[in-house]
Formats: C-alpha cells, structure tokens, sequence
C-alpha cells in the first residue's frame, strides 16, 4: 500500500516538473496566438489540480501522437518514392512481420500502457475518496433550463440559491450533483471534468479551485431547446468571504431583505399571485417549480447566462425572455402591465444581500 | 464430388448470354419493382444512399451555417435541434450502412464467384423497408416534426413528457424500420459469403473483402438487436406509458444508454470494417502484389469484432458508473489499437514490398489513411477517463467522430466507388476532376474538423445553437464553417465527375488496374447472372494466377452453363473447405417482397399515427405476403417442381438435408438470440441496478400453467424432430401427422401463455417489474404462435407435395426454429419466475 503510495507520489512529482516545463511552452504558444483569447471556459487554462492533470496529459498525448502520426504517414508515402527491389519470399516475409509486429503489435501495447501508467493516477484523484477530514458538499441539481444549488452543510441552516455556484478557494469540493427533468451534465471546464446530472441518482465529483476567481461553466449533456443557455456563474472565494456569503443567504436574512421596503408592497403582492406557484422569495414563498429569487440582486446573470445583471434588467427580461430564451418554461407575461413588471423587477433587483 | 469432368468444349459466348438472360434478365416497366437480383439492387441500395447523404450533407451545412459566428439567428433553436439531431441520424442510418450494405450486396457475390445472393427476395424486402422507412423518417423535416432530441435519443429527454411531439417516434419507428433491412443484409450477407462461394474457394482462399464483409454482416446480425428491443421499449413507454426507462415506476434511463451503446459501438466498427475492407483490396491491386499478412488480416478482423462489443460504456465514461468498470472499459477501449495499427501495418508492408501507383483511388486512400490515423490517435486519449471526462461533450469529441468516420469510412468508399466505376458503367472517369475533387474534400475536411479539435479544447460544448462572443470560439468556427463549405464544393466536383462519366468516360478496358479478384471477370457493366460459368477457384488472386480466366468463363468452359430448365441456379459449397455440396435453386423476380414492405410502411406509419386497429391489419398482412412468398419454395412449381440435374452434378438444395436455408435460419435465430439476451440483460440490470426497482413479494405468474406450455413445447419439437428423423432416412410415413401434431402443440402453447399473461393482472403502466414481463410474455407468445404456423403450413405443403421423401429440406429448418423456440421459453420461465421466486425480490 505504502509503495503503491510512493509510486503515486513519485509520479505525481514527475507530472509537476514535466507539467512546469509545459507551462513554459504555454506561455510561449499563446504568445504566438495560437491559444487565441482564452476564455473562461478554456480546458487549456487549468484553475485547478484535476484540470491541470488533464492538461499536462493532453500536451504529453498530442506530443507522442504527433510523432506516431508524423512517422506513419511518413512511412507510407515514402514507398511511393522508393525504388522497388526483388526480394525472395523469405525476405518479403521477414521484412513484413518486422512491420507488423514492430508497429502493429509493439507500438499500441507500449503507448497504451505509457498513457496508462500516466493517466490512472490522474484520474484517482478526482474521486471523491475520504480524506480523514470533512469536505464541502454542494449540491448541484439540474432543471431544464437551469440550476438549483444548495448548501446543506452550511451553519444556520441550509441556504439556496440559482444559477451561481459560489465555492471555497484552496480546498476540495464535493459536487453530489442530480437532476429534476432529463439529464443534464455538470462541468467546470477550467476545474476539472465533467459528470453527469441523472434524475433517481446523485454522482460526486470532488473539484478545487487554487484561487479565488470567476470561471464560467455551462451544461455539457444536450437537454433540449434551451440546452444553449444553461449557464453557471462560479464563483470561488476565500473561505471567509465564502461563509459570510453564505451568512448572508440565512433564510431569516433572506426574508428580512425581501420585506424590508415598504415601497414594494404591490410588488410583492404581484409576486404572491403570479410568481410565487412556481418561483420562491424567502419570507414570501416556497415553490421550487422555477429557481429561487431570494437573491436574485446578487446575481451576474438572468435566465442562466442570457442577460447580464444591470438595472431594469429584470424587467427587460420578463417583458422579452420568450424572444430571448425560446421555449423557456416561464409563461409570456403579455397580459401585465409595464407599471406591474417595472415594479417587480425593481423589486426583485433589490434583493441584494 | 470434388472434381467434376466437364466437357470443355467453349461455346459461343452470345448464345449462352442470350440463354442466360432470358432466365436472370431484368424486366423493365413496371415489373421493375420485382426484381430481386443483387447487381440491381445493390446499385439501388448505393444510389438512395447517396441521395440521402445529399440530405444529410445539406443539413450539416445547415448546422455550420448557424454556428458560423456567435449570436445568429439564422434557425430557430427547435429547428436546430432537429437539423442536427436528423444530420447524424440520416448519415448512420440513412447514409453509412446502407451503402456500405449495398456495396457488399453488389460485390460479394461477384467476389466469391456465385451468381447472386442466397436469399434473393430477402434483399428486396430489404431495400424497401430501407427505402420506406428512409422517407418515413425524413418526411418528418418537411412537415417540422423531425426528431430532436439528439441522434442518441437519450431519455428521458425523448421520453413523451419531454418530447411530446411525434419527433421521437419517427425516429423510433423510422429506425426499426430501417434496421429491418440491416437485418436482412446482414443475414444474407453471412449465409452467402459462408456457402455459395464457387467450387474450391476454401474460407482461407476467399478475398479478403469478403472477410470484412462476414465479420461486418455477424456484428450487424449481432449488434443490432439491442437497439431494436430499446426502440420497441422506448416506443412503449412513450405510446403506452409502459415505464421502462422512468424512474418513478422502476425503470432506469440508463437502461436506454446501455441498449444504445451496445448497438452503437460495435456500429462503429460495422461501418469502418468493409471500409477498411476496400482498402485492403485497393492497395494489393496498386502495388502490385498480394497482400502481405493476409492471416494476420483476419486475426486483426476477428479481434476486431470481438472486442468491439466490449467498449460501449466508452461513451458513458461521465454518467458515474464504478471506477473499476470504467478501467476495464478504459484499458479495452484501448485495446482496440492493435488490431487496426496491424492492418495499418499491413499496408505499409504491401505498399514497402510492392511497386505502388498513385492512381485516383489510391489517393483516397491516402487521404484514408491520413484522416483515419488521426482519429485513431485522438481514439486512444479519448479512452483515457480523466481526459475523456474533461472533453465529452465537447466539439473535441464531434471533430473525432468525425475524423474517424469520414476518414475510416468515406474516404475509403470513394476510393473504391472510383477504384469500381469501371465495372459499375464499363467507363473511366476524368483524374482531373476527379482530383480536384479529392483535393477540395481533404483540405475541407481537415480545414473543418482540424480546427474543431482546438474549438472543443477551448470548451465549446456540443449542440449549442448558438454562443456569446468571448470564449475565444468565433474565429475557430468561422474557419471551421468555410472548410465545411469547401468539403461540400469538393463533394459537388465528385458528383458531377461520377454523373458525367455514365456519358463522356472513356471506355474502360477490361480489367482496367489488372486486379486479382473475380468480379472483374464480369461483363462491364455486368451481366445479371454474373458469370456464363462457375469456376474452380482455389487461390486467392484467381485472375493473376490465370489471365485467361475471365474468357473460358464467358465461354461456358466452367460449372453450370446449361439454364434449358429455366431455374437460376449456382453452387452450394462447404462453408470451410468450399467443396461442393449442392446446386442452389434461387426463386425469380417476385412481388411479394414489396408488398410486404408496403404493408410494413403501413403498420409504421399507422403507429405513428396511433391507429392501431390498421397497425394490427397491417402486421396480419405482412406477416401473411411473407408467408405467401415463402409458400413458393421446395418443389413448388415456381420452385425447383423437377429435380432434375445434369449428371455428375450435385443434387439441388431443396432435394437434400442440408441446405442454405439452415444457415439463414441459424444466422436469424443468432440475431434473434442477441435480442433475447439484451432482453435479459434489460431485466437483470433494472432488478439489480435501477434505483426504484419494484418487485412484488408473489410472482404474479402462473408457474404450472408456464411449465405445462412448456412441456407441450417440447412434445411438438419431439414430433418434428421424430419427421426430420424419418426424412432423413427417407420416409414420409406420418409426416403430415407429426407436422400438424406439432402446430396443434404450438397452438397449445400459445394458449397457455396467453392464459397466464391474463391471469397475471399486470399493471404494465403502474411498474416497470410488470411491464417487462409482459414484453417477454409477448416474446414466448410471438414464437409459440409462429412456431405453430409454420409447422401448419409444412403439414398443408406435405398434402400439396411441395415437401416429402422427396424434398425433405423445410421442415428441418422449422425443426430449427423450434429449438430456439423451447430453449428461450424454458429461459425465460426461469429469468421470470422460478428466480425472483428463490432469490427473492
């Protein structure tokens, strides 16, 4: 056990040099362009351990491919270059069980047993093994079209929230991930692979983020019409910063926020007629039908990645998000007044905590 | 009776082609729809499927329009889904086999010097259901319905709650439909290239193609029948509400995945190994030289096929199954490199050790091997797990299918359209357009999906209709969209050079690149029977060893030149040693086989339609045309009514124990053994594994009255068994009696069943525990009721002596039917009853 430990650790000391010289050459490539610009959800751009395995093997594969691909094609258009030779049979058959022993044989068994020994360890890693001290657990639940995500573990009581994932910088995460509709696939690409998001199962997988930072993510398994736009802000934060923002989304928090203004009154007795069936405030309502708006004003983003947050955001959305998000489950709201949706929407972008 | 003295005499080649015509000659007219002979059809199976390749070309373009650059709004994203949802569909099913099929279809026979396929109005019925079912499906687009939930229909997104629609049906129904005919080739294929090889061609002299073939037409025999069980199931819950794959009634959406992949993987080798069997064949022919490593060929073949049915979970590396079963999958998934580095390095071998020519088929090869040793190595990364679970999903992931389809099997299908034209039309087609075209379609290609690799490494999920600027992915689609638009113009210039070829080609001499295998000892274009004569043939490369072949052929210099009895006729030989046997008699032109079919389209789009009063009138009707075509066999007198042979000539098949009907009917049963397992593996994976597996505390089944079924299917597989006996001794004493013995057993049986099925009071919409019983209910009930029919209709053909001491063959091959028959019920007893009663549930 102890050796198989070493070896691990051995192995995993040679992918970090290995991983640093790449880096090197990384720098270099995007220099030249040829990483173009990167964005947040580039597998290229690692922001975390299992994504940066990945991207060490990656480079090591396409290096070694590269070769075999070089070699091979070399091989066969130099035989419409060469001269021919007379050759007994004996000879023929020598010289033809030397290639195909040597290259059909040999040539997969050794790569495929080099990628082995490299990429096992690799992979053991992003399972959710225990650890001998607890881990974070977030769950992740997928809805057509978008995300619920839920902290159990958090103190005060569990907390709630839609379309943002907020994170602990420098620490593993459990993602026990499962789905309300059909399946849909969880993954950051710059944190590490992907899993997918089952209805009747929950899968694990354990992730870290090495700093705090913003990654984008969005659903990776085809779930339908709007499968496009099923965004996922992540958000990685010092632990500190981490829990206070969890503090802020106590549900009595929550629901003091949501009450505070006596200006929206109507807003929110709009919201209690015709929001609250599907969609939950804190203090309000709670329906999980659509996701939760306790703290919509927090938000980067409205309907899973279309809008970004600005002020009357809100109401440009419910007054267009048919058009914007074809098919979307919310119904059209043609038949409320503009007044009512200002109204609502201003509400709703108040909710800030 | 290996060696038999013919006169040697050669004739006048006109007249024997004018006595053979007159028996094999395709009628015109309307009688068109008749012909069952394979050179026909299998330019028909090509053809349609170029057209829909057509189709599904147009639809990708469709696709890389609307992705060409971020936020565009050119399709709606239902539209969307359903273009690319269909784009995949149509190139598998629509697109790659079949024309694969009908390549084979065409030239096995060819190859193997037999005059057409052993089951002639089988590849009828084939390509009419392919037709049919082709346009079913394709029919969907033109009036917005098409499927859309992607080519893999994973439910519960194609489930009726998700997708209410009637996409999901037309994809289910349309595709069974199709498979219909995948099935049929695949069984032919099998018995043809087994036992109509001409005289002397042991399976070790055979070409080399039709290795490919045999190993491809098995994995469809065997493959396919999983995903035919997923669609009857997926179709039943979505019409029914029976809930094999909803989680709240038991089932498992996994179920779905695990039916698909086991179809889908070993699809992928179903499609590249007669590709990779055209190149085989092409690179002996440009070097100049046998092909090296023949044996180590069919090693790599045989590997192939095997481990090919062991990888599906490759695609389901992400749902979270156990690490264990992932690195088995993982280390498996790899494995597959040896087999096909060995064929890689088998050509290089042949090409080192031969003289090669760059002539226009083998560029495509070359442009094969370039774009297919690419996605091989993208093959292996992809199997290694913590990469696969980062790029799954991805563009990564559509450019190597990609690369490995359109590099394993297009570029070598061009290949050999260009390397056969000459046979095809008798004319050459232009090396100037010709190339152009190549040029244009390999730099497309690599220009599209080169490029589609570093859009997926940048995160670019798969299916999105459309993206935000800034994740680096506009400029990397944009190109991509302007080589997929040259690949297209590259198709356009191989199009219009093969069209105009039909009328401006030079003519082609015979044998243009002095090739080695028979079919070249055709008349170019063909003749409808294939050869004046039937060779012996006892090396691999019958036309270099001897060049005078093709013209002694002609001459009548070989086997079975006379046709005065006015029955197509060739050779039945021994399956390894390819000694003769018998001489098979092969039905003409018929229309039962379209009649058939047509009923078959009713009954799909009756389905579709939910009319299933006309669905179960339809079933009736095709399962009685069919039936009525199989009414004309033995020595009926649209059959074989005189036996009469030339002397020093085997008897004919239907006059012996042991002819390919037995093989055809060993091949169905093995594809319908592979949908009886997927069916036990559906039951025990939900009882095992399936998170709310129900199971009651009492079977629900009558355990006597099944047992009791049972045994009176064993007493009418005795009678038969104790017919075939007396047959073979030559005895029809009691034949009739043991014949209608067994149907009344068989009826016995069904009623039986059918009283337990009633008795059970299944909820078959409440659990899924109920409802898969009562699909293998329905399975036992299907073939007690056939069972009993057959054996009927063999009793009615004793009375008419179509069948007797004298033409003993068909009822041994009901016999066969039979012993499926018992040993599934008796399993099925088992698996249903008699283990959740020990076990427990």
């Amino acid at each position: 056990m102890r050796e198989r430990f070493l070896h691990h650790a051995a192995l995993a000391c040679i992918q970090r040099a290995a991983l640093r010289r790449v880096n090197r050459l990384m720098v270099i490539l995007v220099a030249l362009g040829l990483a173009g610009c990167a964005g947040d959800r580039s597998i290229l751009d690692p922001a975390g351990q299992a994504a940066r395995d990945v991207v060490l093997i990656w480079w090591v594969m396409l290096t070694f491919a590269t070769v075999v691909f070089i070699a091979v094609i070399s091989l066969w258009l130099y035989t419409f270059k060469r001269k021919y030779h007379e050759r007994t049979p004996q000879q023929e058959r020598k010289i033809a069980r030397r290639w195909v022993i040597g290259g059909g044989i040999l040539l997969p068994v050794f790569s495929v047993s080099a990628l082995l020994m490299f990429g096992v360890p690799a992979g053991k890693r992003m399972l959710p093994l225990p650890l001998g001290h607890p881990v974070e657990v977030i769950e992740v639940i997928g809805h057509q079209w978008w995300w619920e995500v839920r902290y159990p573990g958090a103190e005060g009581g569990e907390v709630v929230t839609s379309n943002q994932l907020v994170l602990p910088a420098g620490e593993p995460v459990d993602f026990h991930v499962t789905s309300a509709d059909v399946i849909h696939a969880f993954w950051i690409p710059r944190l590490g692979g992907k899993i997918d998001m089952l209805p009747g199962r929950v899968n694990v997988i354990r992730l870290e983020a090495d700093e705090p930072g913003v990654y984008g993510a969005q659903c990776a398994e085809f779930c339908g019409a709007q499968h496009t736009h099923m965004d996922l802000h992540v958000e990685a934060l010092e632990r500190e910063a981490f829990e206070a923002w969890l503090e802020d989304r106590q549900a009595e928090r929550l629901a003091e926020l949501a009450l505070a203004n006596d200006e929206f009154a109507q807003a929110r007795d709009t919201f209690s007629s015709s929001c609250a069936v599907c969609h939950s405030v804190a203090g309000i309502s709670s329906s999980a039908i659509g996701p939760d708006l306790s703290d919509i004003g927090a938000r980067h983003t409205l309907g899973a990645g279309v809008l970004p947050m600005e002020e009357g955001a809100i109401q440009y959305w419910l007054e267009n998000h048919q058009t914007l998000k074809p098919s979307n489950k919310m119904p059209s709201h043609d038949y409320m007044e503009t007044a009512t949706l200002e109204s609502l929407g201003a509400w709703l972008e108040s909710l800030t905590p | 009776m290996t060696t038999i003295n013919r006169e040697v005499t050669p004739q006048d080649p006109q007249d024997l082609h004018s006595d053979l015509h007159e028996v094999w000659g395709n009628p015109r007219g309307l009688k068109a729809f008749t012909i069952v002979n394979h050179t026909t059809l299998g330019l028909r199976f090509m053809v349609t499927g170029m057209a829909f390749f057509l189709i599904g070309g147009i639809l990708a373009m469709l696709i890389r329009t609307q992705i060409a650059t971020p936020d565009q709004n050119f399709m709606t994203p239902e539209i969307y889904s359903q273009v690319t949802t269909m784009h995949g569909t149509v190139m598998m099913f629509l697109f790659a086999i079949p024309i694969l099929e009908g390549l084979a279809i065409y030239m096995i026979p060819k190859m193997i010097g037999a005059r057409d396929l052993v089951c002639p109005r089988l590849t009828a019925l084939g390509y009419w259901c392919y037709l049919f079912g082709g346009i079913i499906l394709c029919f969907s687009m033109v009036i917005e319905m098409a499927p859309d939930s992607g080519w893999f229909m994973y439910t519960p997104l194609s489930s009726s709650e998700y997708s209410p629609g009637l996409g999901s049906d037309f994809w289910l129904l349309g595709i069974t439909f199709v498979e219909i005919s995948a099935l049929s080739a695949g069984v032919e294929l099998v018995v043809s290239i087994l036992r109509t090889r001409t005289q002397g061609m042991a399976l070790h002299k055979m070409p080399i193609f039709a290795w490919y073939i045999l190993a491809m037409a098995l994995m469809i025999v065997v493959g396919f029948p999983p995903l035919i069980l997923g669609s009857i199931l997926l179709e039943l819950e979505r019409a029914v509400g029976m809930p094999f794959f909803d989680i709240a009634g038991g089932g498992d959406p996994l179920l779905w995945q695990h039916l698909f992949w086991l179809f889908g993987h070993p699809e992928v080798y179903i499609i590249f190994l007669p590709a990779a069997g055209i190149v085989s064949t092409l690179i002996p022919v440009f070097a100049g030289r046998p092909l090296v490593g023949y044996g180590w060929v069919v090693f790599a073949i045989t590997v192939m096929g095997f481990i090919s049915f062991g990888l599906w979970v490759h695609h389901m590396f992400t749902v979270g199954i156990p690490q264990l079963a992932q690195a088995f999958f993982s280390a498996a998934s790899m494995l597959v490199a040896i087999p096909t580095a060995i064929q890689v390095f088998v050509w290089l071998a042949t090409l080192w050790l031969g003289k090669p020519k760059m002539k226009l088929p083998m560029l495509w090869i070359v442009g094969f091997l370039v774009i297919f040793v690419c996605g091989g190595l993208t093959g292996v990364m992809l199997a290694l797990v913590p990469f696969n679970w980062q790029v799954h999903d991805t563009h990564f992931v559509v450019a190597h299918m990609h690369y490995v389809l359109v590099g394993g099997m297009l570029f070598p299908l061009m290949a050999g359209i260009y390397y056969w034209l000459p046979l095809f039309s008798g004319r050459m087609p232009s090396e100037t357009i010709g190339k152009w075209g190549f040029w244009l379609v390999f730099g497309g290609f690599n220009a599209t999906f080169l490029i589609m690799h570093w859009t997926g490494l940048l995160g670019m999920p798969r299916r999105v209709y459309t993206y935000d600027t800034g994740f680096g992915w506009d400029i990397f689609n944009l190109l991509s969209s302007v080589g997929s638009f040259v690949m297209s113009a590259g198709f356009a210039m191989v199009i219009i050079d093969i069209a105009l070829h039909f009328r401006y080609g030079k003519p082609a001499k015979h044998n243009p690149w002095n090739a080695d295998t028979l079919e070249w000892a055709n008349s170019m274009p063909p003749s409808a029977y294939n050869f004046v004569s039937l060779p012996v043939v006892e090396t691999r490369h019958p036309l270099w060893d001897n060049p005078d072949l093709p013209r002694t052929m002609r001459e009548g210099q070989h086997g079975l030149p006379t046709i005065s009895h006015g029955r197509r006729e060739m050779w039945g030989t021994d399956p390894l040693t390819g000694k003769l046997r018998e001489i098979i008699h092969l039905p003409g032109n018929s229309w039962w086989p379209l009649f058939a079919a047509l009923a078959l389209a009713v009954v799909c789009i009756s389905l579709l339609l939910r009319w299933y009063p006309v669905a179960g009138i339809g079933v009736v009707i095709a399962v009685g045309f069919i039936l009525r075509w199989s009414w004309e066999n033995g020595a009926h007198p649209k059959a074989a009514p005189d036996a009469h042979v030339k002397a020093g000539d085997p008897p004919l098949h239907s006059r012996t124990m042991d002819g390919p009907g037995l093989w055809a009917m060993t091949t169905a049963m093995i594809a319908n053994g592979s949908f009886f397992l997927s069916y036990l593996f559906g039951w025990f994976y939900l009882w095992t594994v399936s998170p709310e597996w129900r199971m009651p505390d009492e079977s629900p089944l009558s355990l006597i009255g099944l047992c009791v079924a049972g045994v009176a299917a064993i007493l009418g597989w005795g009678l038969l068994e104790k017919a075939v006996r007396g047959l073979r001794e030559k005895n029809d004493k009691g034949l009739a009696f043991n014949l209608y013995g067994a149907a009344m057993l068989g009826a016995v049986q069904f009623g039986l069943v059918l009283w337990v099925l009633l008795n059970a009071n299944l909820a078959v919409t409440e659990t899924t525990h109920d409802a898969i019983i009562m699909v293998g209910l329905a399975y036992a009930l299907l073939h007690s009721g056939l069972g009993a029919v057959m054996a009927l209709l063999q009793g009615m053909r004793v009375g008419y002596r179509f069948v007797g001491a004298h033409a003993p063959f068909e009822p041994l091959v009901v016999t066969y039917f039979w012993r499926y028959s018992v040993l599934v019920f008796w399993m099925l007893i088992v698996a249903l009853d008699i283990l959740p009663r020990v076990i427990g549930s």
